[in-house]
């Protein structure tokens, strides 16, 4: 797993810390502050600035009247996370948190890599974000000392002011009269003092995140809600396949009836990521959307177009059962002779289907070229990995592509795959004008790259006195890195490159003896389908088998579900935890499971048919943990197969929290997302195509489904860490061994449906 | 031609009766708060007050509302400080916030209903709004903090909202 | 189908050839000269127009969005499609030429000025109970409308059942000509409201079932019926709505449109409600109210009311917890929002489902209209919309949703065939 962390995590962090200075340097009205270039000098900050000499992210900028604006490269889809930076940087700089202003930048290489996903941009940015904010914060002391004729050590800064001996100037004041122009190189940097946790003012402290006013009163600007002068709207037609489709022919001549149509074309696509697509033109979204219905196109596609859920599924199982395929994860020695020594052994299979994002904005761009740059206007989570592909598709170089930034209606990780944004390019490009391309609801499920399903095989080996002696772990899924961003995917143990964000979860923090992970490629999946990042990925998953597992071996070895997690979690060897983010290693994951079985009363009894069960996770990364532990308590009827989810008890441990209640609606979010997932959503391919495309038959979780939630962050001073996804992938097995404390049934497929509960009751009742 | 309200302006739109209302509000009149997310009145994020009443515009024909009110989330009060949005504001409810002008809608027109709604009333009522970040636990808590403003709003006779 | 044409066939002409010379003929009434408006009293004319409004002329007599009484609207029938005439003071097209008399043969004897013989699509079984001083002033009132000249539509009927003359058969079967008799045994308000309903308002024309021959079943009046794809509830003391009906509901429902405890007028109710019935005073319509809450036998139901309610009203909660109940979702994701009621009696603007007759009727035909359809602003209860979900729902859709509220808000049978009568309801096109 370090293997990869290693690579993605250097390609998408904005710098190495410790080999950059900084640079104050004069701008417009104002000072911009910004890290410098790796070992470069420049004499004259203001000159680094307009040289652009900062790289690659410039944190922020104070003007005239102390308005201190932090740029944010994040895309803001829900999680704050513009305030809980913002607020990082406010703390050191001790800045007037009213003072402080978001800006949501469009892309620009000067920023460096733009993505946000895996949790990761808080515990990315905390500590350069820090150190941006101290260097501020020493400056303007400096300067306010020298204007308030005040030895620099009396000075104190606090609310936007420089404070010594009864006199005070504002920052506003300092900026305007002072000189702010420094340069600090690395060594300085990394010897300014960042302030003990316990004098942090913002970070921690409750707040208000600054982008929700604007989502009560309808002024929040979406990607769907971008508009400009003239331009025109269309809708695609999606071909029956996703990788191999051509058009044959099209007949519009019934969409000729429609007001407003105006043209229909056949994409034709550089870079290969919308191949047999061909969008409907008109002067309204109405009517494209109408035209689009009445225009027919004949398609020639590939064998994708009649592969069903079962194939999928089945495949996913002959993948598995050969042993020479995939990628070791994990190799542990010995495992072959700690099973065949074993006293016992426990082996099961787990499955999932395909789950959507059904982010609940439509994707949708809207293109167009001026001034010989193009302009692509839409919601995006990862636009360095979008750019060049807009870039080919359009024929020109990156430098001539620029993303507007907008606020996103749902993310999940499908806006981390733009694909959309490509033909609403290529319709402005082929028509020459403005296009703003809208997906309809059931266009934008068939398009998504859905969460594939999978197919895991899991076994545990026992030796004397009932110890753990070695367990396997086999999993296989389409993989979204190995189609999207190959370049992603590090090695295995055996040379066989992965997709680290599939299988991640399976290199867990028990101890178990000899270990064993195997991660293979759905090739069929990534055939049929272009599968997708969705919230948590891989561990959405393999911690459903992982947690569905532990909890089998725990009544086969005939112990107690939470002592059997516990001894495991010893914190011994490789599960010691590192002097970074996972200080504390296993510890402190058995103590979010030891105190979620305290919240939720683990062992009291319970009503007829009522149970507990219980999950935990350690996140995604094994170099960024999230410890996270839950407790579900369910009602099951015996005569319909319902489960009826009454409550959740969720502990995580997160190191420090940025923003309070933002982190809790994160886990609220999260948690509620995995219940979802476990008893109310999920697709099935059918010919190629997914099968539910609307909420008339894809189900997610309502307001009316919403147990009671108990949620409690342990206390922490440790290296803040990612909150977005955790909580996800502990509900559905959490659910799931419930239903087994409750009436004895096992299941062993997500998502969970009354028929399969029904089926495994009879199945108890036949043993 | 179809003549309605909307916010309590006069407008008429020169656009086929079959129109949704919803493309009218944000292409043809322009404004961009009311939301479309599933267009099968399934998720309502499109929803708007007809005549004071929650409705779903994403499947509503512009003919159907010829001479009626309409009122969306940029109207609800003029100065975005109903009892409702501030109660959103404060318990921090919207995270994405694409579904929330709908949710909000809904929510004022429940409340006129159920002046002082159970946890039973508001899933049952807003179960038809769909929240995918699902923020429902703080929809919850924000619509039963906004009944408590309302209540005494009418208690002390201050001003009534739309 | 095919049979049933045959069969009425068979009889017409048998009938037909037995007595037709002898029955059939009638003499035509001599045009006159278009009499002047001014010659019709003011009030006499208003008179007339609570009558038109009363016997609901307007709505046969004039197509969607056209002139009023131009005629041209087709009435469907199983035997074909009949157009109504123009029926606009319009001296070449419509009755302009008309004089009273013949006026007032048509509406007692159901034939034209020129002596042919009309359909009894037009239902002069119905207007012949109607007095001759309703007459006079019904004459007024149209000949003082503005002339329209808008030539009839051919109807479609099929030889020979096209052939006017064979009418004459089936008035000698089916037709009893006559004027209203009062029961000197009920009350005055009660012969008033039987003579509006009976009479001008052909209550029983949609709501008792016809026989082959298209003619009203004496012994099943106001049994319930068929017409034109929506189902018209029985009147009778047979009623499938859940809650008995009493005569303040009726009196609400025909007054406003809709009440809390039957749901709203839809299709052709819905402009009998609101563009005939809402011209005439309350004391009419309490009226009608009366009759129709004596023959129902309200009265002796008036008990059954309360708890009919709480026990229509407990369905709510009947909902399933199984997380993959399509129909439980459709409902919570597509209806709730604007019909959950909690706890008896429900609130008028939240139609309740448990107690619409639409759920509980033997067909499923008028819940899947108002679904494909939805309540205009106008019908139903005045301002309140439900959009129709016509492009929203697939026809498995609805007949997933209509099944599960019949199955948990009724103690009804189960529909059948569910999905194929939505798609031809569908296929009928939108009303």
């Amino acid at each position: 797993m370090s293997n990869f962390t290693d690579r993605a995590h250097e390609d998408v962090q904005p710098f190495q810390l410790s080999r950059r200075g900084f640079i104050i340097g004069a701008a417009g009205a104002g000072f911009t502050l910004a890290f410098l270039r790796p070992d470069e000098v420049f004499a004259d900050p203001a000159a680094a600035v307009a040289a652009r000499g900062f790289e690659p992210t410039i944190w922020y900028h104070i003007d005239n009247d102390g308005i201190v604006t932090v740029n944010v490269i994040r895309a803001e889809m829900g999680q704050h996370v513009g305030t809980a930076l913002a607020r990082i940087v406010a703390d050191e700089l001790e800045a007037k948190w009213e003072s402080v202003r978001i800006n949501a930048v469009d892309t620009d290489p000067k920023w460096g890599t733009m993505v946000t996903g895996g949790s990761w941009s808080v515990w990315q940015s905390f500590a350069p974000l820090s150190q941006a904010g101290a260097a501020g914060r020493i400056t303007l002391i400096e300067e306010g000392a020298k204007l308030l004729h005040a030895p620099k050590e009396a000075c104190v800064a606090r609310d936007s002011m420089v404070s010594a001996g009864g006199k005070s100037i504002s920052y506003a004041d300092i900026v305007r009269k002072g000189n702010l122009a420094r340069t600090y190189s690395a060594d300085q940097l990394k010897a300014l003092p960042i302030k003990e946790p316990s004098e942090r003012r913002l970070v921690g402290q409750p707040s208000h995140a600054l982008d929700i006013p604007s989502k009560t009163n309808g002024s929040a600007r979406y990607g769907l809600d971008a508009e400009v002068e003239g331009m025109l709207y269309a809708r695609p037609k999606l071909p029956p396949t996703r990788t191999d489709s051509k058009v044959v022919s099209i007949d519009d001549s019934a969409a000729k009836d429609v007001k407003g149509y105006l043209q229909t074309i056949a994409l034709d696509d550089p870079s290969g990521t919308v191949p047999g697509w061909v969008v409907v033109v008109a002067d309204s979204f109405v009517a494209a959307n109408h035209a689009a219905d009445k225009v027919k196109v004949n398609w020639s596609s590939g064998a994708a177009a009649k592969v069903s859920e079962k194939d999928l599924l089945d495949h996913g199982s002959k993948l598995i059962d050969n042993p020479k395929i995939g990628s070791l994860v994990v190799a542990d020695d010995g495992v072959e002779e700690a099973f065949a020594s074993a006293k016992s052994k426990i082996e099961q299979t787990y499955t999932t289907s395909t789950v959507l994002h059904f982010q609940l904005e439509p994707v949708n761009a809207l293109a167009l070229q001026k001034d010989g740059v193009w302009e692509i206007h839409t919601g995006n989570q990862w636009q360095s990995l979008i750019l060049p592909t807009l870039a080919k598709a359009l024929g020109v170089g990156e430098d001539k592509v620029v993303m507007r930034t907008y606020l996103i209606g749902g993310g999940f990780g499908r806006r981390l795959n733009g694909d959309y944004a490509v033909p609403a390019a290529l319709a402005a490009k082929a028509l020459g004008k403005p296009v703003k391309l809208v997906f309809t609801r059931a266009d934008d499920a068939r398009f998504d790259s859905p969460r594939s399903a999978s197919v895991q095989r899991v076994s545990m080996a026992f030796g004397e006195g009932g110890k753990v002696v070695g367990m396997q772990h086999h999993a296989t899924a389409g993989w979204p890195t190995q189609v999207m961003v190959p370049s992603f995917m590090p090695k295995g143990k055996n040379g066989e490159p992965y997709d680290p964000f599939s299988i991640s979860g399976a290199d867990h923090w028990y101890s178990v003896g000899a270990h064993r992970v195997r991660a293979i490629s759905n090739d069929l999946a990534n055939a049929t389908f272009r599968p997708g990042w969705l919230r948590s990925v891989g561990p959405g998953w393999t911690n459903w088998a992982l947690e569905s597992f532990m909890d089998e071996a725990a009544h086969h070895a005939g112990i107690d579900p939470v002592q059997f997690r516990l001894g495991l979690l010893d914190a011994k060897g490789g599960n010691a935890g590192d002097g970074k983010s996972a200080v504390g290693g296993a510890k402190r994951q058995y103590n979010v499971v030891k105190r979620v079985a305290e919240m939720a009363g683990w062992g009291a009894a319970l009503p007829k048919d009522t149970g507990l069960g219980i999950a935990t996770s350690f996140g995604q990364e094994r170099d960024m943990p999230t410890w996270s532990a839950c407790v579900a308590r369910v009602k099951v009827d015996r005569a319909t197969g319902a489960v009826k989810l009454e409550k959740l008890t969720l502990v995580v441990d997160a190191g420090t929290i940025v923003h309070p209640d933002g982190a809790l609606a994160q886990v609220e979010g999260a948690s509620l997302w995995g219940a979802s997932m476990a008893l109310h959503e999920g697709t099935e391919f059918e010919n190629g195509q997914v099968k539910d495309t609307n909420l008339d038959t894809y189900t997610p979780l309502r307001m009316r489904d919403v147990p009671e939630l108990d949620i409690e962050f342990i206390a922490s001073t440790e290296a803040p860490v990612g909150l977005g996804e955790p909580a996800t992938t502990v509900v559905g097995p959490a659910i799931a061994n419930a239903i087994f404390a409750a009436v004895g049934a096992r299941l062993r497929h997500l998502p969970m449906r009354t028929a399969a509960v029904l089926k495994a009751l009879a199945e108890v009742r036949t043993v | 031609m179809t003549t309605f309200s909307i916010n309590g302006q006069p407008i008429s739109v020169d656009v086929a009766e079959d129109t949704p209302l919803l493309w009218v509000i944000r292409d043809v009149i322009g404004f961009k708060g009311t939301k479309f997310g599933c267009g099968i009145g399934m998720c309502g994020a499109c929803t708007v007050h007809v005549d004071g009443r929650a409705v779903r515009s994403c499947i509503t024909r512009v003919g159907a509302i010829a001479d009626a009110s309409v009122t969306t989330i940029e109207g609800l009060d003029p100065a975005g400080q109903h009892p409702l949005q501030k109660a959103w504001i404060e318990t921090q409810t919207p995270q994405c916030g694409y579904c929330q002008s709908g949710q909000i809608m809904q929510a004022a027109s429940m409340l006129k209903d159920y002046p002082n709604p159970t946890d039973v009333e508001i899933d049952a009522v807003m179960s038809g709004n769909l929240c995918r970040c699902m923020a429902y636990v703080r929809i919850r808590k924000a619509i039963k903090l906004a009944a408590v403003e309302l209540a005494s709003a009418t208690h002390t006779g201050a001003t009534s909202h739309e | 189908m095919v049979k049933r044409i045959l069969v009425g066939l068979i009889i017409v002409l048998l009938v037909g050839t037995l007595g037709l010379f002898a029955i059939a003929w009638r003499p035509a009434i001599e045009p006159v000269a278009m009499p002047a408006p001014s010659s019709f009293a003011a009030d006499l004319v208003g008179k007339g127009e609570v009558l038109a409004a009363a016997g609901n002329c307007a709505s046969c007599h004039t197509v969607n969005g056209g002139a009023p009484y131009a005629g041209g609207r087709g009435l469907e029938s199983a035997f074909g499609t009949i157009y109504s005439p123009n029926i606009s003071p319009d001296p070449e097209t419509g009755i302009g030429r008309w004089s009273e008399a013949a006026f007032a043969r048509a509406l007692h004897q159901g034939v034209a000025r020129d002596g042919s013989h009309l359909f009894p699509a037009f239902p002069y079984d119905h207007f012949t109970k109607v007095r001759d001083d309703d007459v006079h002033a019904l004459y007024a009132f149209l000949m003082t409308r503005p002339a329209v000249n808008a030539e009839a539509r051919a109807n479609t009927l099929p030889f020979p059942l096209n052939i006017r003359a064979l009418q004459a058969g089936w008035k000698f079967l089916f037709f009893k000509r006559g004027a209203f008799v009062a029961d000197s045994g009920k009350s005055e308000e009660w012969n008033r409201g039987a003579y509006l309903a009976e009479g001008l308002g052909h209550c029983a024309a949609c709501h008792t079932p016809r026989n082959r021959m298209g003619a009203e079943k004496s012994s099943e009046a106001y049994a319930g019926a068929i017409i034109g794809g929506w189902f018209a509830p029985a009147l009778n003391s047979t009623p499938t709505a859940p809650v008995p009906w009493t005569q303040d509901e009726l009196f609400g429902y025909l007054r406003s449109g809709a009440t809390a405890l039957h749901g709203s007028a839809t299709g052709a109710m819905s402009e009998v409600v609101h563009d005939s019935l809402a011209k005439l005073p309350d004391a009419d319509i309490h009226a009608i109210a009366a009759y129709f809450a004596d023959i129902s036998g309200a009265a002796s139901t008036q008990a059954l009311v309360e708890p009919a309610v709480v026990k229509a009203m407990a369905f709510e909660h009947r909902a399933t917890d199984a997380s993959d109940d399509a129909g439980a979702n459709l409902y919570a994701a597509a209806c709730a929002s604007c019909h959950y009621n909690l706890g008896a009696p429900p609130l008028a603007e939240r139609p309740e489902l448990a107690l619409n007759s639409a759920l509980s009727a033997p067909g499923p035909s008028n819940l899947i209209h108002v679904i494909l359809d939805g309540v205009g602003r106008r019908d139903g209860m005045p301002i309140l919309l439900m959009p129709g979900f016509a492009s929203a729902m697939s026809d498995a859709d609805i007949a997933r949703l209509a099944a599960y509220l019949r199955r948990t808000r009724t103690e009804q049978p189960a529909w059948s065939d569910l999905e194929a009568t939505v798609s031809k309801i569908r296929g009928q096109g939108g009303a």
